[in-house]
């Protein structure tokens, strides 16, 4: 999965900046998505590309439960978010409706990767490669029982394996 | 060995368990409001699913009515949109709903336990990350994600991760209790512990200075458990709890031979062991006062905020992270707390709107007035709390104080209704998150206790309520 990056270099990016409360009322998702970021970055809306990942700290999606959080980085292109640790909440609710992949790094991916660079995210490896840098990092595998969620595309689609 | 309180809930209510497989939990109580339940009952329209047991599925609207004048039609469109399509979705699918005009509407997370809806050892679920609350009444209360929400709705069940455990010893005696607030112990652990302590645990809240708190100061003290990062937190229920829940409207009827039980059963066993531990030594302990944009960004009311590098003990994040939090509340490292203007005080949220918040919040302002330059409102955390102030007199004393007193529900805890701030405006706040834009757009929040809100609301700047007398 290639795509390009939009780093914010901090920690504790919370649900309330991801899309703020007063757009929790709307039911459009395509709407919800020009809203996304805007209390963080209100220049966001205009440079997210579909298929680019997002690039933060830790903590990331801390706060509210709001599933709006990542169904609106979803709903504009956005396929995964790497951070160095992740809020469980909003860990599940991207995993759940099958919205993008939360991809935790390490320090040596999150100092070597920067604004815009190409990357090229490989799950059944591990890997996470930056193009444009030449370097490649690990990702922290998913734990087996988020990875089988993923791998069915949700969890309305997860069935446990049979004996 | 031993089990925790939290592995024995945990195991009595697994469905399905297998290796390198999640659990499947069996849920007792399903939560829902307006915000977060929409799509999930779309999405069992859509597949043609009832919902497996309205019998323990109960709903209200808390986020986003009004807390003005409710006889008046309501002015947001799209929130009137949000509300009735709940009041549609609970009649389509036979759900008990607590509408806007109804006796028993409020927060979800204070109408829960008021109501005896909320049960020791049971496991509790709801579209909302404060759903911790219950964990007061040694219940595992879950916040979930819509998608859950629907899951949940249609299996009465969920798939999870166990979570780890997390002891969190809160020892010794706070010297002032009226000035010294449950609000006070659960914003000094998050200090320490930081927004990412507890993540993945359940938190077990032990120890005397735990036992010590009533009911109402311990919901405090578990609803800011996911401003700690965790996924729920709990105490073990005593003789507090089995009175607080006794003869409300939906406790059990054989709620004595319930309560035989969980005095035998819903504790941690003396040789249990916790994957993490924390100890909080509350002999000394102040008032507490968030500066920063993340409820972890606190101190002591009689300190001086601190520089990024003071707080960021040489992480560069957190250093940047204070820098930006210092420049979004326009304030600089060494200004003491006391000398902090404020512009608004709301005192309301799910953590900090009940009966007992009120009281001891009216204390302050008894015979006072609001500073000239200062705007503030109550709004209760329920209508039953509302009522019951109203019985004792508390709207009153803050109406006389110039207050405004509201009808319950979330306001401006998180800015969905139109009780918001202005950019710019300086808030002390009772509620459990102080991010930018929370309240309101470029709104500046200071999470603090009813007593030091009230405070605040009188003196027109934070004043350090020990000074006060309280008694």
């Amino acid at each position: 999965m290639k795509g390009n990056i939009i780093k914010y270099p901090r920690d504790n990016i919370d649900t309330d900046v991801i899309i703020p409360g007063q757009y929790l009322k709307v039911h459009d998702y395509a709407e919800l998505a020009t809203h996304a970021m805007e209390g963080l970055d209100p220049d966001f809306h205009s440079k997210v590309k579909e298929g680019d990942f997002i690039l933060s700290g830790k903590n990331f999606g801390c706060g509210s439960s709001r599933e709006h959080a990542p169904i609106a980085l979803s709903h504009c292109g956005v396929k995964a978010i790497l951070a160095l640790s992740f809020a469980r909440i909003f860990y599940r609710n991207s995993v759940d409706g099958a919205f993008l992949l939360p991809i935790e790094i390490d320090q040596d991916a999150y100092d070597g990767i920067s604004e815009g660079d190409e990357i090229d995210i490989d799950v059944s490896k591990n890997e996470i490669k930056n193009i444009t840098k030449n370097q490649t990092y690990k990702m922290k595998p998913f734990s087996e029982i988020i990875g089988k969620i993923i791998a069915a595309g949700g969890l309305f689609k997860y069935k446990p394996d049979q004996d | 060995m031993g089990k925790t309180l939290f592995e024995k809930i945990w195991e009595s209510h697994i469905v399905v368990e297998k290796q390198n497989e999640p659990d499947l939990i069996y849920i007792d109580r399903h939560l829902v409001h307006e915000v977060t339940s929409p799509q999930a009952f779309d999405g069992l329209r859509m597949n043609n699913r009832k919902v497996r047991r309205p019998d323990l599925t109960i709903a209200t609207m808390d986020h986003n009515v009004p807390t003005t004048n409710r006889s008046l039609p309501m002015l947001d469109e799209t929130s009137s949109i949000q509300i009735k399509t709940l009041e549609n979705n609970c009649k389509d699918f036979g759900i008990k709903l607590f509408d806007i005009n109804s006796p028993n509407q409020g927060i979800v997370h204070v109408i829960g336990p008021q109501l005896g809806i909320t049960l020791p050892g049971s496991t509790i679920v709801c579209g909302d990350s404060h759903t911790s609350t219950h964990g007061a009444f040694g219940a595992l209360a879950l916040g979930i994600g819509t998608s859950e929400v629907e899951h949940v709705l249609a299996s009465q069940t969920l798939w999870l991760e166990k979570p780890k455990t997390f002891e969190v010893r809160v020892e010794g005696k706070r010297k002032n209790t009226h000035a010294v607030t449950a609000k006070d112990i659960i914003l000094s652990i998050i200090k320490n512990i930081g927004t990412a302590g507890g993540t993945g645990t359940v938190i077990e809240y032990r120890g005397e200075g735990i036992s010590d708190l009533s009911m109402d100061q311990r919901m405090t003290i578990c609803n800011m458990s996911i401003e700690g990062g965790a996924r729920a937190g709990l105490i073990a229920p005593d003789e507090k709890t089995f009175d607080y829940l006794r003869n409300r409207e939906y406790t059990p009827k054989n709620y004595e031979s319930l309560v035989d039980s969980w005095r035998d059963d819903l504790k941690t066993d003396s040789d249990a062991t916790f994957d993490k531990q924390f100890i909080l030594d509350i002999n000394d302990i102040t008032p507490q006062v968030s500066w920063g944009t993340n409820p972890g960004m606190t101190c002591d009311v009689d300190e001086p905020i601190p520089s990024p590098d003071e707080f960021s003990n040489g992480d560069p994040n957190q250093k940047k992270g204070a820098e930006k939090a210092l420049e979004y509340m326009d304030l600089k490292p060494g200004t003491m707390i006391e000398d902090i203007k404020i512009d608004r005080v709301f005192i309301g949220s799910c953590t900090n709107a009940r009966l007992e918040d009120l009281i001891e919040a009216s204390k302050i302002i008894q015979g006072q007035k609001v500073a000239s330059n200062v705007s503030a409102m109550v709004v209760p955390g329920s209508q039953m709390v509302k009522k019951q102030a109203e019985e004792m007199g508390l709207d009153k004393i803050f109406t006389d104080a110039n207050f405004e007193w509201r009808e319950a529900g979330c306001s401006m805890c998180l800015g969905m209704n139109p009780d918001i701030l202005s950019p710019g405006e300086r808030c002390a706040s009772t509620s459990n998150r102080n991010f930018e834009g929370r309240q309101g757009n470029g709104g500046r929040t200071h999470l603090v206790s009813p007593v030091m809100a009230a405070a605040a609301a009188i003196n027109g700047h934070f004043v350090d309520v020990r000074k006060l007398d309280l008694n």
